[in-house]
């Protein structure tokens, strides 16, 4: 029960990036179209779940003093590790999601569940909260990219969906980041609220 | 100062470990990532410049004397072990950063088979949209006489290329490039016929 528990937490309640405000920087720079942002969601994930699990399992070996640099050594290492594994063997997988994998590192949540999560809790809680934190984010990503996508290019997931004529281009430039993200945030404040 | 000392070997262990690990998979992945590299240059080779069985950089022959800053590489596409065509890679600076490109050159017809935009940074739904083949496809079979020219409105002139709607600078860069390789081109050619012909004695 509790594992469902922390699975849901991440997707809803403690979403990363509408309900704690990680993950701010990639999401802004990327979400460009719904493809992206399930790309992004995707690599995110799986990078999350692999540094759980070994700072989880380090939990009681770190010394509290150098946590930090400790986690920063291990979620960079495994950042290039599934860079370099994955451009070895999946190709097709490394063309579709390679240029997220370095922005990874750079990627908050991922050091905020480590450091709120992981080294609290054993490896299993620790796995369901990295799935269910990807599952968030990578459901933030996709809302915010459908928005800036269907506005800003006419398209959803590559397919026409508004006529061609005149998209919002402001949409997916940087500015149409800020305003669908702050919109969003809005009524998410306003939603919480009414059923708070 | 124990604990100094006991925080910096644990430290010292972490990093051992990871730079390790790194290394291992780097020895692992680094053939197969060189391997998979040279694999996408020869498919874009191959789009530039569909009809060749064979395409070897000869930039340390061709690229001698001083030329184009924009010119980076020139690939001559074999066919039966004849040169008959030139893959130049140029890189330009576009709106937001550089863009490189490939560019194909047929030397029978002194025509451009085709371009290929390889990596750019430029705005998404605008000079981003050079890497669409509606733009790339309006370099095809351009003759080599004279330099490509950007218009805003439907090309006029053979040597016209259309600009992309909203986006002067990327197209302009685009055929700068393409132009640079042009250039080189142009006065090679004969050359290059030569060499041509001079296998083709040969294989004789």
């Amino acid at each position: 029960m509790s594992l469902i528990n922390e699975f849901t937490k991440g997707v809803i309640k403690e979403n990363p990036l509408f309900r704690l405000m990680l993950g701010c920087c990639p999401s802004l720079a990327i979400t460009t179209s719904v493809e992206n942002g399930l790309g992004m969601g995707a690599a995110f994930t799986g990078v999350l779940i692999a540094s759980n699990i070994a700072i989880s399992a380090m939990r009681n070996i770190i010394p509290d003093n150098v946590r930090i640099p400790v986690y920063v050594v291990i979620i960079a290492s495994f950042v290039t590790m599934t860079d370099q594994l994955m451009h070895a063997f999946t190709p097709a997988l490394y063309t579709a999601l390679g240029i997220f994998i370095p922005l990874i590192v750079v990627n908050c949540i991922i050091l905020g569940r480590a450091e709120a999560f992981a080294n609290k809790n054993p490896i299993i809680p620790s796995v369901f909260d990295a799935l269910g934190m990807g599952v968030g984010f990578t459901l933030a990503l996709v809302i915010v990219s459908t928005f800036r996508e269907v506005l800003g290019a006419g398209t959803f997931y590559g397919m026409q969906v508004l006529p061609e004529t005149a998209p919002a281009i402001l949409m997916i430039l940087p500015p149409g980041g800020f305003i669908t993200l702050g919109c969003l945030l809005g009524l998410m404040n306003k939603l919480q609220k009414k059923t708070a | 100062m124990r604990d100094i000392i006991k925080l910096s070997i644990f430290l010292l262990l972490v990093a051992g470990v990871s730079g390790a690990g790194l290394s291992y998979v780097n020895d692992v992945t680094g053939p197969l990532i060189e391997k998979q590299i040279l694999q996408n240059k020869i498919d874009s080779f191959k789009e530039v410049y569909p009809q060749s069985d064979k395409v070897e950089n000869e930039s340390a022959t061709h690229l001698k004397e001083p030329h184009d800053p924009a010119l980076k590489e020139v690939n001559i596409a074999y066919r039966g072990g004849v040169p008959a065509g030139i893959i130049y890679a140029v890189e330009t600076k576009g709106y937001s950063g550089p863009i490189s490109i490939l560019a194909g050159f047929d030397i029978a017809t002194a025509k451009i088979t085709a371009i290929k935009v390889l990596n750019q940074r430029e705005t998404p739904g605008l000079g981003a949209k050079a890497k669409e083949s509606f733009f790339q496809d309006r370099y095809k079979n351009k003759s080599t006489a004279a330099p490509l020219e950007v218009t805003k409105s439907a090309p006029a002139k053979e040597n016209q290329i259309q600009a992309i709607t909203a986006s002067t600078i990327t197209s302009k860069a685009v055929t700068k490039g393409v132009n640079a390789a042009r250039e080189h081109f142009a006065s090679h050619i004969t050359t290059l016929k030569q060499s041509g012909n001079h296998a083709v004695e040969v294989a004789k």
